[in-house]
């Protein structure tokens, strides 16, 4: 929650690491900063371990230390000779948004997320097609069919099971009601302990497979003639099996994370999911519920939309805002050789580091940040939701969450160090 | 700072004075009586042959909230006709009909408005709709809390809850989302779509509870009364769009049971089944309820030829009509237990007869109704049209030889099956400036905004005098906003940044036990991170709170 005096005994702590944003976390302190955390989750402890271990080695230049004046001296003047500068990483907080955008502005820099190519895999279909969609709440409460496609989920959303999937309690949704159906390769992989007691309906289907798997449901419930029989032997009677429960169940939900889906053109695949939850729509209710936000991508979408007026992978060079999900993607820009410098921003996870590459760099990083390749300035800067305030955006674009203040050890928030550079810069 | 203003014609309807030439003078922040002959001037502006209205407040716009970035991301491709290149320390932007935020502060000013208010706001997104207007520049804002589609007030209802606890959470309500009124949104029917109801008229059982949205209406009036809120209870009706749906909003009306009542967009909810193609305005007989019940109070969402989008909360309507959805891409989002949201892109065309008398229809409602202090100027931005075309409105209600050849060109049967000809009422420059500043003002109140008398707010413009008023309130000559001139000629000139407008009504705090366990058994988010602090809207959200007072409680 939002506070004002930094505080490890903190209840209801916000987690920023994960695009759940659980709210209802407590730490017991140790020797090494966290003893234990409360409810229990590995990508949350890791999370605040990492930032409240990091032991800061201060500003660097081309890897050698130097103080945040000299700095901050270096960053104004790569920032003002840059042409093309590029506003990268963004992993950051609502307030870290704001001030990047409006260096951005001030630079003419384009804006990608370091989670672009999954973020986009969906943001595509909505600006293609729109979609039904509903939120985690909304899920947990009145799902009574949610059809889970592909295998990360869990790994990503570490708490999903128990916050959305299966609740202890639901307003209109029991438990005992409801059917789980898990689409994905789950010849190798492993259901989670959670769910093993539940015993979900599994189905076999190799992501190359799962656009088809749509199609043919769609086609199932449409009453068209299709031969499920193409999709062969135990996925064909599976599907013929969802495509029961889907007509009958009063309220599914369809997810899956983008980030899972790397295979070229994903957003179609996606795309076909969402054409089936419009099509229930005519007769029952059905939504999806794509899982995002990790490293703050949905935050820094969103902000970038409401500043803007277009998602991110939006160009302020011509001075005024152009949007391109194809031109604007960041590993592009680097490789093509068409921005003159790099500026990274990641401050919720010290592996999420910038790539290697020729360009002058600048980074605005989480403190515990060891880079491989030097770069021109590294700044760190304080992990949200632990050295400051802020607030961050959960996987369902509705809910921000106020994020705390845990300790206090002299550590900037990127909002702070980049309105500085855009006082030095003037107008 | 002493400020003066001098020989220009005044326009402030809440102090009586309709064009009458006088001195204003501002002192810092604030209006202020003439000073002492002998304190020296710091700056002064002749106005001789110049109009002076305060600064216009529009009650209702879509101006932020999770629906309003989904419309510009469902529609990248029609922002680039609207770019708006960075100008010194002003911001780029974009969008005609969903633009961004800096754009959206920035061309409202430059019309001259001062104030504007989010109708919608989703308690649960109240952060985010917050922080969009927090990035609007020069505009004060507020929210009206959406309410009547929330499973907890739903349930309350329904298990006969006393008033008593009803006013407890609606006052919560208000606190935690740091808001300055209520909406309620197709009361029950968001809700009910969610089990799979495709309508719900005001009468109806929702399909879970055994309550009607008539019990809803009369019992978040009440409420709202009960707490001495001044904005009173904010209503998008049920049956949006529905031919014959001017019953179901008279209903509505009565629903109030005589306490005071605000029924939004109404222009939407005035139509009959007459003539050939069943459709037919019944804007007469709305207006007729309007002017024989003085509770009542109206806003009209006229509607605009062109591209625009809808973005709504009402997605029982929303889903029902996004076949008509142009381009052909829609959205719906059912919302945390609490609302909706639907986003579908639409184009009024004036040669469709529909459209061409849901035009008819809105202008018919603004001449119909006597009194401009309880009719309001809105096109429900962006649902009929972008707010950029107030101008146009202004002068469609005060040229009747205008709006007559404006009629001549829209689809002949639809000219020919509305009054609109025979209506010879043109609107004045005082009714004009009731319509947007003395009566919202008064409406939400904000006693020290909206008018012009010694102590009010510097919200202040200056118009050229047109023959053609659509040049006029699409250009004002100078516009203060909190005493500092932020636009010149029709162009931005330096920004400065607004406050939420928000009232407090007094509630027992025991509403939140009963709160804190409904959290954590159903929702997602825990109780104590709901709430939006002042800190945190001063120092993290970046809009520092004004606290309105309500009247003192009258328990029933």
């Amino acid at each position: 929650m939002w506070t004002t005096e930094p505080s490890l005994n903190q209840k209801h702590l916000t987690c920023p690491f994960c695009g759940l944003a659980c709210d209802d976390l407590s730490i017991t302190p140790g020797d090494r900063g966290i003893e234990s955390l409360d409810p229990k989750c590995d990508k949350a402890k890791q999370g605040f371990r990492l930032a409240l271990q990091a032991v800061s080695r201060g500003p660097r230049s081309n890897g050698a230390p130097v103080s945040m004046e000299v700095a901050l001296q270096q960053s104004v003047q790569l920032l003002k000779s840059a042409r093309a500068p590029l506003f990268a990483g963004l992993a950051t907080d609502v307030n870290g948004m704001r001030a990047t955008l409006e260096l951005a502005d001030r630079c003419g820099g384009v804006l990608d997320h370091l989670n672009g190519d999954a973020m986009f895999r969906n943001i595509r279909v909505v600006q293609d097609n729109g979609w039904v969609a509903c939120t985690l709440s909304e899920a947990r409460n009145r799902a009574d069919l949610i059809l889970i496609i592909g295998t990360q989920c869990f790994d990503r959303f570490p708490r999903f099971v128990d916050r959305v999937l299966l609740p202890r309690e639901s307003l209109f949704s029991p438990k005992a009601g409801r059917h789980l159906v898990m689409l994905g390769p789950w010849q190798n992989n492993r259901l989670p302990a959670t769910l093993k007691d539940y015993a979900p309906i599994t189905l076999h289907a190799h992501p190359s497979q799962w656009a088809d798997v749509a199609g043919m449901l769609r086609a199932r419930l449409g009453n068209r003639p299709v031969d499920s029989g193409r999709l062969g032997g135990q996925l064909a009677e599976g599907v013929e099996e969802l495509a029961r429960l889907l007509r009958e169940a009063k309220y599914s939900v369809i997810t899956w994370s983008a980030a899972e889906l790397t295979f070229p053109h994903a957003e179609l695949v996606i795309e076909r999911w969402a054409a089936l939850a419009r099509d229930l729509n005519q007769t029952t209710r059905s939504s999806v519920l794509p899982l995002a936000g990790n490293q703050g991508d949905i935050t820094s979408n969103q902000v970038c939309t409401w500043q803007t007026g277009y998602p991110l992978r939006t160009s302020l060079q011509y001075g005024y805002p152009v949007h391109d999900s194809r031109l604007f993607r960041y590993q592009d820009l680097i490789e093509n050789n068409t921005a003159d410098l790099l500026i990274w921003i990641s401050s919720l996870d010290p592996e999420a580091k910038p790539p290697a590459c020729d360009l002058p760099t600048i980074v605005f990083g989480h403190p515990g940040m060891e880079l491989g390749q030097e770069v021109e300035v590294f700044l760190p800067v304080g992990v949200p939701g632990v050295d400051h305030t802020g607030h961050g955006y959960r996987s369902d674009t509705v809910c921000t969450l106020p994020l705390g203040q845990l300790i206090e050890r002299g550590l900037p928030s990127a909002a702070t160090l980049l309105r500085t550079l855009l006082d030095r810069l003037g107008d | 700072m002493l400020i003066k203003l001098s020989g220009g014609t005044v326009y402030d309807p809440a102090n009586g004075i309709d064009g009458r030439v006088m001195d204003l003078f501002i002192r810092d922040q604030h209006l202020v009586e003439p000073p002492a002959d002998n304190e020296p001037i710091d700056q002064h502006y002749p106005l001789e042959g110049k109009v002076v209205m305060a600064g216009a407040i529009d009650l209702h716009t879509h101006i932020g909230g999770g629906k309003v970035n989904i419309a510009r991301t469902l529609l990248p491709e029609q922002q680039p006709a609207y770019s708006r290149p960075r100008a010194g320390r002003m911001r780029s932007g974009s969008g005609g009909i969903a633009p961004s935020t800096h754009a959206t502060g920035y061309r409202y000013a430059e019309m001259g408005y001062t104030t504007c208010f989010e109708p919608a706001l989703l308690p649960v997104n109240a952060r985010q709709a917050h922080m969009e207007m927090a990035d609007t520049p020069l505009l004060d804002t507020g929210g009206y809390a959406l309410l009547g589609n929330d499973e907890f007030l739903l349930q309350l209802i329904a298990e006969g809850a006393e008033q008593q606890t009803i006013n407890d959470y609606v006052a919560w309500t208000l606190r935690a989302s740091q808001c300055i009124g209520v909406k309620v949104v197709n009361p029950g029917g968001i809700s009910a779509f969610k089990f799979n109801q495709r309508a719900l008229d005001v009468d109806d059982v929702h399909p879970h509870y055994p309550i009607s949205p008539r019990d809803i209406l009369r019992t978040l009036s009440r409420a709202l009364h009960q707490l001495g809120v001044p904005h009173p209870l904010h209503v998008h009706a049920s049956n949006l769009g529905v031919p014959g749906n001017y019953l179901s909003t008279l209903a509505t009306m009565d629903a109030a049971e005589g306490l005071p009542i605000h029924l939004t967009h109404i222009q939407f909810h005035s139509y009959g089944t007459e003539g050939d193609r069943k459709f037919s305005s019944c804007a007469a007989q709305i207006a007729e309820a309007v002017n024989r019940q003085a509770n009542i109070s109206i806003d009209v969402g006229q509607i605009m030829f062109g591209q625009t989008v809808t973005v709504s909360g009402d997605t029982m309507r929303q889903y029902a009509n996004h076949g008509h959805a142009h381009p052909r891409k829609w959205l719906c989002m059912d919302i945390e237990c609490e609302a909706g949201c639907g986003v579908v892109p639409f184009r009024y065309r004036d040669r469709n007869f529909v459209n061409a008398l849901q035009w008819a229809i809105g202008l018919e409602l603004f001449l119909l109704v006597d009194d401009p202090w309880r009719v309001f100027l809105t096109t429900d931005h962006p649902n009929g049209a972008p707010f950029t075309s107030y101008p146009h409105l202004i002068r469609l209600l005060m040229d009747r030889s205008f709006r007559n050849d404006m009629l001549a060109r829209i689809h002949p049967d639809a000219g020919a099956s509305s009054h609109l000809a025979s209506l010879d009422r043109e609107y004045s420059l005082n009714e004009i400036a009731i319509m947007t500043r003395a009566a919202p003002a008064r409406l939400l109140g904000m006693t020290d905004y909206g008018h012009l008398a010694p102590g009010a707010v510097a919200d202040l413009v200056v118009y050229h005098r047109e023959g053609n008023p659509e040049q006029m309130f699409e250009r004002p000559m100078l516009v203060f906003k909190r005493g500092e001139v932020v636009a010149r000629e029709g162009a931005i000139c330096a920004s400065v940044n607004g406050s939420t407008h928000v009232v407090r009504p007094e509630y027992d705090q025991g509403i939140e036990t009963r709160l804190a366990e409904w959290f954590a058994r159903y929702h997602s988010m825990s109780l104590r991170n709901f709430g939006i602090s002042d800190d945190e809207m001063a120092d993290g959200i970046g809009s520092p709170v004004v606290i309105h007072p309500c009247a003192s409680t009258s328990h029933p």
